[in-house]
C-alpha cells in the first residue's frame, strides 16, 4: 500500500464500439485507457478498461459510468415482461399513440409497436380531473383483482398511469403501494415518480419504457458493483445522466429512464466546462465518430436541456416518446464510417448508411467496398495511411482508391473530384446541423467557441469554421476521450419538471419555484443544494412553448415577471422572428439541483506511450482552399511555445487528425488545448 | 472540372432547409390548434415561374395548392415589390382549397431580380361564415363559408397594411387567432426570404436558379424511373361517395387510370356533378388527392416538388364533385379529395399490393364541438379530425388509430390538454370494437377508435362531417369490408340519437355525452386463411371475437 493517500476519480463511457476510461488522480496524473465494447456483458469492459489503465484500484474514490445499457434495452427489446394498470377507458392510448404518420406517402406505414401488448393492459375505475378534483374514487377491490391477474399474467414489472396524475398523484400512489404490497418482487412504476408532465400518452410512455428497462438496469449496475468490489475498488459510484450531471447507482436504479443518453451528452458537458474555463459562455460542441456526427450549442455556459425527448424517431417512425430532461442534441449520419453514394438521378449522398466497425471503411481492408468519408480523407491526403490510430491498424489506400474508382464512374468524374465532391459534401452536412443549432435559433455561429472532438471532429473542424465564418477553433486534448472526461465536469445533480398552467400575469411564481426546487431537491437528497429554475412560457393560445431561464430571486414577483416576459420576447422574435402583443402563460417550471464534485484536476493527458514522430511533409489535398499542397505534418506534441504554426498543416496524435487551412494557424495553450485561429485578417 | 455539380448537391439540400425552417417557424408560433396540432398547412419555395421547388408539410393532402398559388399571384399581380405579401384563400382561384385555408405569397428578390417566391398556406380555425370554424355539412353556397380574401396585399414593401388587419379581424370570431395566424405566416415567409437571399450571396443568383432546375429535372428523373416499376395497362375503380349533408346523395364518383410508357393518367369523367351540400372540392383539391398516391406509388421519400408530377396527367370535366364551380360550397372540400384519393387507390391495391393496403377509414371526420368552458364562462372551440382504421395489406394487418390519407404529421390532441382547454370530460379514448366481424381478413383490418365526450358547458353545438358513413371501406383479395365512421348522442336521460355522419350545429345539453367512432378498414385476403397462432393473439388481446372466429374465419 502507498503511504501519500493520492486519489482518483474514474470516468468510464460505454459506446456501441468502445469502452473509453479517463482518470485523474489527486496529483494530476491522467491515465487513459479504450477497448472494444463487450455488448454480452458490459460490465466486462469496464473492468478490462480499469485494469488496462493501471489504475490502483485502492485509489479510486470516485467512479462515474455512463452507458448504453438502457437504450440497448429498448431498442433491442431485452427489459421486463410489463404490464400497464391505467384509468377505466384508456388502456388504449399507448398503443393509439398520437396517431399521426410522419411517413406522409407511405400507405403502409406501421406505428411502432407498443411495449405493453393488450392483454397486459389493465384498467381500474378511478378518476381526476384536471383541476385535480376526485371525479371518481379509485376503487380499490378491482385493484385488488387486477393484482390477482397480473400475478397469474408472470409480469415482471407494472406502470401505473393515472390521467391527470402530473395535477394530483394520489391515486398513482395509493395504487402503486397496493400494487407492491400485492406483487412482491414485481417492479412498480407509477407514472408521476418519472414525469409531472401533462399529455397522457407520453406520460405512459414513459411510465412503461421506465418499468420496462428497471430489472435489467438494476440487474446491471448490481453487477457492475460487485465487480468494482471484487476487483478492491471502494468508491462512490455515480452514473451519468440524459440532462447532464450524475447520480448514484441507487438514484439510477429507481429513475432507469433518466440514464437513456450518456456518451454524447458528457461531450457536451464537457465542451461546456471547456469554455468556461476560457472564459466564454457560447460554446458549439462538435463530435464526430464512426458513425454519426453530434452537435449541440451551449449558451451562457449551460447546455441546452429539452423536457420531451423521443427514442428511435425518424422522418419515417415516430418513435417513442420520454418525458425526461435531455441535452438537446442534432444528431446527423454523417461520421468517418459513413458511405457515399449515387441515386438514380446521379446524385452524390453520403450517409447515413455507415461501414460501421466491420467491415469498415474500404482503406481498413476488412472487406468494405464501398468509400466512405475515412476514405476520401486518406486518399485526399488528409489521413496517413501509416498513422491511423496511432499506428495500430495500417491503411489501405489502393482498396479505398478501387472503391472510389468505382463511385466516380458512376458520378461521370475524375476519381480526385469524386474525392472532392464527397468531402465537400460531408461538410455541408455538418455545416447544415451546425446551421441547426445556431441561425436557426437566431444565433450567429461566429459569436461561438468551436470545440472539436471524437477521433473525427478535428479533421472536419477548420473547413466547418471557414464555412461558418467561425474564428476560433478549440480541440482539447485526448479528443477521442473528451466525452469520458466530461463525466467528471458535470456536478451530481437531481431535474425536476412540473406541469403547471397559469397565466403568468397573476400566477403564484415564488411558490411554484419553490415546490419544483424542492422536489429536484429532494430528489438530490441534499436539502441545500443550489438551484436553477427555468419556466416554460408561451403567449395565451399558443400551444409550443419556449424556456426561459428564471435570473436570481432578488426582486418580488413582479420584477421577475418583467424580466421573464422581456427575454421570452427576445428569443421568441430570436427564433421565429415573431413577437407578440400578447400575454403570456406558463406551461411548466423545471429546476435542477446541483452539488459540484469535488475540483477536478483539468486535464486529459497526453499520448505518452507512443513514441515522438519527427515532422514530415506530405500532398494534401485542400479543394476550394489551396488544392493540391506539399504541406508540414506535425505530431500535436511537438507543438509548443510562442511561435504559432502557419497552415496549410496537418496535426496528428494518437486518436485524431487535425487539419489547418491555408490562412489559419495553430498554436497549444496552457491547458494543453490545440488552438486554431484564422490568421489573415478573414 | 465541374465544380458545380457538388454544389447543385449541397443546394438541394439547402432548399430543403429553407422549408422545413419556415414550417417550425409556423408551427411554433401559431395560435391555431388546427395548425400546431393537426399540421393542417404547408410552406415552400418556388422557382420564379411558379414551380414548386421545396416544400415543408405536416399533412399529405397539400401537393399541389402552393405552386397554383404562386402561378396565379403571378397572373393576377405581376407588378409585386420587394417585401409585398399577397393573401388568397379563393377556392375557385389558382391553389385554392376551401375559404379556411388562407395562402400567403411572397417575392423574393435580389436586388432588381426575382429569384423565388415563398408561400405558405395554412387553416385558420374561423374566417367567419355562418358557423362557428366556418365550416358546416349544411352550406348551400361558398358565401356562407366565410370571408373572401381574393389576392390582396397584406404587406406593402415590408408593411404590414392596418386594413387588412381589421378587416380580418373583424370577420373572424376568434380574431386573436386569425390576426396571430397571419403575423405567424408572414414571419415565416420573412424567414424564406433572408434564408434564400443569403443562398444568393453565398453561391450567386445564377448559381441558385439553375440549382432550382435541377432540383425539378431531378425530381422528374427520379419519378420516371419508379413510374418503370409500375404495371402497364388501365385500370378502373368506381364508388359512392356519402351524402352531401342536406339529404342528398350518395353520389356515383369514378376514375380510369392508364399506365404507359410516358406517364400516368386519371381521368375522373363520369363522375357524378357538384353537389348542393359542401363536400365538393375544386381543382387543386382533386390535383393533391391525386398526387398523394401518385407519390405513394412512385417514392413515398423522395422529396415532392412539381418535377416530380410532370408525369402525372389528371382530366376531369368541369362542375363535377372534384372541379366544383362557383359559388358551390366547399366548406368539407377534404372529404371530396380523399375519395379521389381512394378511388385511384383502389383501382390499382391489387396491381400495386406492396405499396397499398386494402382501404382504410378515408374520412379526415372533422368535428367541430364548441361550448362554454366552465371555468372560463366563454366560448371554446374544439376542431378536431380523427384517427380510425388502415386496411390489411398482403403481408401485414392493418394499422388501429391512425389518422386518414389526407392527414399525415397530425396528432390527436392529448385528454389531459382537451380536458383543461376546452372544458369538457373524455370519458373513453380506446380502440373500437365494432359490431359486425368488419375488416376480416387473412390480414385484418386495423381497428377504428372511439372517443367519448361528457358535455359540461352550457351552449354546446356540435358539428359533423364525416364520410364513409353511408359506404364503408373496401376489403380487397376476398378480406371482408370494414366498418362506418359514426357520431351518437347519449342524453343524459339515456336516450340515444342513433347514429349519423354529418350534422350541422345540433344542439347539445351539459350532461349528454358525444360518442365518435372511426371505422375498421378493409380485410385482405379469405378469413379462412387466416393462421391460428393469429387468431389466437386476436383472442388474446380481444381484437377479434370468438363469435367471429365461428361465423367468419372459421365457418365451415
Amino acid at each position: 500500500m502507498a503511504t501519500t493517500p493520492v486519489t482518483a476519480r474514474v470516468a468510464v463511457d460505454i459506446g456501441g464500439t468502445f469502452t473509453d476510461l479517463v482518470a485523474v488522480d489527486s496529483e494530476g496524473r491522467v491515465r487513459r485507457g479504450k477497448a472494444h465494447t463487450t455488448p454480452d456483458a458490459l460490465e466486462r469492459a469496464v473492468l478490462e478498461v480499469l485494469a488496462q489503465s493501471g489504475t490502483p484500484a485502492e485509489s479510486i474514490a470516485t467512479f462515474v459510468h455512463g452507458s448504453t445499457v438502457v437504450i440497448n434495452a429498448v431498442t433491442e427489446r431485452r427489459g421486463a415482461r410489463a404490464a400497464l394498470v391505467t384509468t377505466r377507458g384508456f388502456r388504449d392510448v399507448l398503443e393509439i399513440g398520437r396517431a399521426n404518420r410522419p411517413d406522409l406517402y407511405n400507405l403502409r406505414y406501421r406505428k411502432p409497436s407498443a411495449f405493453v401488448p393488450r392483454h397486459l393492459r389493465h384498467e381500474v375505475t378511478e378518476r381526476v380531473d384536471y383541476t385535480g378534483t376526485v371525479v371518481e374514487p379509485l376503487a380499490d377491490a378491482e385493484l385488488l383483482e387486477v393484482a390477482r391477474q397480473l400475478e397469474e399474467q408472470q409480469v415482471e414489472a407494472v406502470a401505473v398511469v393515472f390521467l391527470h396524475a402530473w395535477v394530483r398523484p394520489d391515486h398513482e400512489a395509493a395504487a402503486a403501494r397496493l400494487l407492491r404490497r400485492a406483487l412482491p418482487g414485481v417492479t412498480v412504476v407509477a407514472s408521476h415518480e418519472v414525469s409531472q408532465q401533462w399529455r397522457e400518452y407520453e406520460r405512459t410512455s414513459t411510465a412503461v419504457l421506465s418499468a420496462y428497462v428497471q430489472p435489467v438496469v438494476a440487474a446491471y449496475l448490481a453487477a457492475l458493483a460487485k465487480g468494482l468490489t471484487d476487483a478492491g475498488v471502494d468508491a462512490r459510484l455515480y452514473a451519468m445522466q440524459s440532462a447532464g450531471g450524475v447520480c448514484s447507482f441507487d438514484r439510477a436504479v429507481r429513475a432507469p429512464i433518466t440514464m437513456l443518453e450518456s456518451g454524447p451528452v458528457a461531450g457536451v458537458t464537457a465542451a461546456a466546462a471547456l469554455g468556461r474555463r476560457l472564459g466564454t459562455g457560447q460554446v458549439l460542441a462538435f463530435d464526430v465518430g464512426g458513425t454519426t456526427a453530434k452537435v449541440s450549442a451551449v449558451l451562457d455556459g449551460v447546455p441546452p436541456v429539452h423536457t420531451l425527448h423521443h427514442v428511435d424517431r425518424s422522418p419515417t417512425s415516430a418513435g417513442y416518446p420520454v418525458q425526461v430532461p435531455v441535452v438537446d442534441i442534432v444528431e446527423i449520419g454523417t461520421g468517418g464510417g459513413s458511405i457515399a453514394w449515387v441515386d438514380d438521378a446521379a446524385g452524390l449522398h453520403v450517409g447515413p448508411r455507415s461501414a460501421g466497425a466491420v467491415p469498415g471503411p474500404a482503406c481498413y481492408g476488412q472487406g468494405g467496398s464501398e468509400v466512405t468519408l475515412t476514405d476520401a480523407n486518406l486518399l485526399a491526403g488528409r489521413l496517413d495511411p501509416e498513422f491511423f490510430l496511432g499506428g495500430q491498424l495500417a491503411l489501405d489506400t489502393g482498396s479505398a482508391s478501387a472503391a472510389l474508382g468505382r463511385l466516380a464512374a458512376r458520378l461521370g468524374v475524375e476519381p480526385a473530384e469524386a474525392t472532392r465532391g464527397v468531402l465537400r459534401l460531408a461538410v455541408a452536412q455538418m455545416a447544415n446541423a451546425l446551421r441547426l443549432v445556431t441561425l436557426r435559433r437566431g444565433l450567429d455561429p461566429r459569436d461561438f467557441t468551436f470545440v472539436a472532438y471524437g477521433g473525427n471532429g478535428p479533421l472536419h473542424a477548420a473547413l466547418l469554421a471557414r464555412e461558418l465564418g467561425i474564428r476560433r477553433v478549440v480541440v482539447p486534448p485526448g479528443p477521442g476521450h473528451f466525452s469520458a472526461f466530461g463525466m467528471l465536469t458535470g456536478g451530481v445533480t437531481a431535474q425536476s419538471v412540473q406541469t403547471f398552467v397559469a397565466p403568468l400575469d397573476n400566477a403564484d411564481l415564488a411558490g411554484l419555484l419553490d415546490r419544483v426546487g424542492s422536489a429536484a431537491r429532494e430528489e438530490l437528497g441534499e436539502p441545500d443544494a443550489a438551484v436553477r429554475h427555468w419556466l416554460e412560457l408561451r403567449y395565451r393560445g399558443q400551444e409550443h412553448t419556449l424556456e426561459v431561464p428564471v435570473p436570481a430571486l432578488t426582486a418580488g414577483d413582479d420584477d421577475l415577471r418583467r424580466a421573464l416576459a422581456d427575454d421570452f420576447a427576445r428569443r421568441s422574435e430570436r427564433e421565429y422572428a415573431f413577437r407578440l402583443d400578447a400575454p403570456l402563460e406558463i406551461v411548466a417550471a423545471r429546476a435542477e439541483a446541483v452539488v459540484p464534485l469535488d475540483d477536478t484536476p483539468w486535464g486529459i493527458g497526453d499520448d505518452d506511450d507512443v513514441p515522438l514522430r519527427p515532422p514530415r511533409s506530405r500532398h494534401v489535398d485542400f479543394d476550394q482552399h489551396g488544392g493540391v499542397m506539399s504541406t508540414p505534418v506535425v505530431d500535436r506534441r511537438s507543438l509548443a511555445g510562442e511561435t504559432p504554426l502557419q497552415g496549410p498543416a496537418v496535426i496528428e496524435e494518437q486518436a485524431s487528425t487535425t487539419l489547418v487551412l491555408p490562412g489559419q494557424a495553430a498554436c497549444v495553450d496552457a491547458d494543453g488545448n490545440l488552438v486554431l485561429e484564422e490568421s489573415d485578417g478573414r | 472540372m465541374d465544380a458545380d455539380r457538388f454544389t447543385l448537391d449541397i443546394l438541394r439540400e439547402a432548399f430543403l432547409a429553407v422549408a422545413d425552417e419556415m414550417f417550425v417557424s409556423l408551427q411554433r408560433t401559431s395560435q391555431s390548434p388546427v395548425v400546431y396540432e393537426v399540421l393542417d398547412f404547408a410552406v415552400g419555395l418556388t422557382d420564379p415561374s411558379g414551380e414548386l421547388v421545396s416544400q415543408g408539410n405536416g399533412v399529405a393532402g397539400f401537393l399541389g395548392p402552393l405552386g397554383d398559388a404562386v402561378t396565379a399571384v403571378r397572373e393576377t399581380l405581376p407588378q409585386l415589390q420587394p417585401g409585398d405579401v399577397v393573401l388568397t384563400n379563393d377556392p375557385y382561384a389558382g391553389g385554392g382549397t376551401h375559404l379556411s385555408d388562407v395562402a400567403m405569397v411572397r417575392p423574393i428578390f435580389v436586388g432588381d431580380e426575382l429569384v423565388a417566391y415563398a408561400a405558405a398556406k395554412a387553416h385558420w380555425t374561423d374566417i367567419g361564415g355562418k358557423n362557428p370554424g366556418s365550416w358546416s355539412s349544411d352550406a348551400t353556397e361558398v358565401h356562407q363559408e366565410g370571408l373572401v380574401l381574393p389576392f390582396m396585399r397584406g404587406w406593402r414593401a415590408g408593411r404590414l397594411d392596418p386594413d387588412i388587419v381589421r378587416l380580418v379581424a373583424a370577420n373572424s370570431r376568434l380574431p386573436d387567432q386569425a390576426v396571430g395566424d397571419l403575423l405567424a405566416q408572414g414571419a415565416c415567409l420573412d424567414v424564406a426570404d433572408r434564408r434564400v437571399r443569403d443562398l444568393c450571396s453565398r453561391y450567386g443568383t445564377v448559381t441558385v436558379r439553375s440549382a432550382m432546375r435541377e432540383v425539378l429535372e431531378r425530381s422528374e428523373r427520379l419519378a420516371r424511373a419508379a413510374l418503370a416499376d409500375l404495371p402497364r395497362g388501365v385500370f378502373e375503380a368506381e364508388d359512392l361517395a356519402d351524402g352531401d349533408g342536406l339529404g342528398n346523395g350518395p353520389f356515383p364518383v369514378r376514375v380510369r387510370v392508364a399506365i404507359d410508357a410516358n406517364g400516368v393518367h386519371c381521368d375522373f369523367t363520369g363522375s357524378h356533378p357538384q353537389v348542393p351540400g359542401p363536400i365538393n372540392c375544386t381543382w387543386t383539391g382533386l390535383v393533391s388527392g391525386v398526387r398523394t398516391v401518385f407519390k405513394a406509388l412512385t417514392d413515398p421519400r423522395e422529396p415532392a416538388t412539381d418535377g416530380w408530377f410532370r408525369p402525372l396527367r389528371i382530366t376531369c370535366p368541369p362542375g363535377t364533385l372534384f372541379t366544383a364551380t362557383r359559388p358551390a360550397p366547399v366548406g368539407a372540400y377534404f372529404e371530396s379529395t380523399e375519395i379521389a384519393s381512394d378511388l385511384v387507390w383502389r383501382a390499382l391495391a391489387e396491381a400495386c399490393p406492396e405499396r397499398l393496403p386494402a382501404g382504410h377509414f378515408l374520412s379526415v371526420c372533422s368535428t367541430s364541438l364548441t361550448a362554454r368552458h366552465p371555468a372560463t364562462r366563454q366560448p371554446a372551440l374544439l376542431v378536431e379530425p380523427h384517427a380510425g382504421g388502415w386496411g390489411g395489406g398482403e403481408d401485414t394487418d392493418g394499422e388501429s388509430g391512425l389518422v386518414s390519407v389526407g392527414d399525415g404529421e397530425t396528432y390527436v390532441i392529448p385528454v389531459e390538454v382537451a380536458e383543461q382547454r376546452y372544458g369538457l370530460r373524455v370519458e373513453r379514448f380506446a380502440i373500437h370494437q365494432p359490431d359486425t366481424p368488419a375488416g376480416a381478413g387473412r390480414h385484418r383490418g386495423g381497428r377504428g377508435l372511439v372517443r367519448e365526450y361528457r358535455i359540461l358547458g352550457d351552449d354546446a353545438l356540435l358539428t359533423v362531417a364525416m364520410g364513409r358513413h353511408d359506404a364503408v371501406p373496401w376489403g380487397r383479395s376476398g378480406g371482408r369490408d370494414g366498418s362506418p365512421n359514426y357520431v351518437e348522442v347519449v342524453s343524459a336521460d339515456g336516450t340515444t340519437s342513433g347514429r349519423f355522419g354529418k350534422v350541422t350545429a345540433k344542439t347539445l345539453q351539459p350532461g349528454d355525452l358525444v360518442r365518435i367512432v372511426t371505422g375498421t378498414g378493409g380485410g385482405w385476403g379469405a378469413p379462412s386463411e387466416r393462421p391460428d397462432d393469429l387468431l389466437a393473439e386476436d383472442i388474446c388481446d380481444g381484437y377479434v371475437t370468438e363469435a367471429d372466429i365461428a361465423a367468419f374465419y372459421r365457418s365451415t
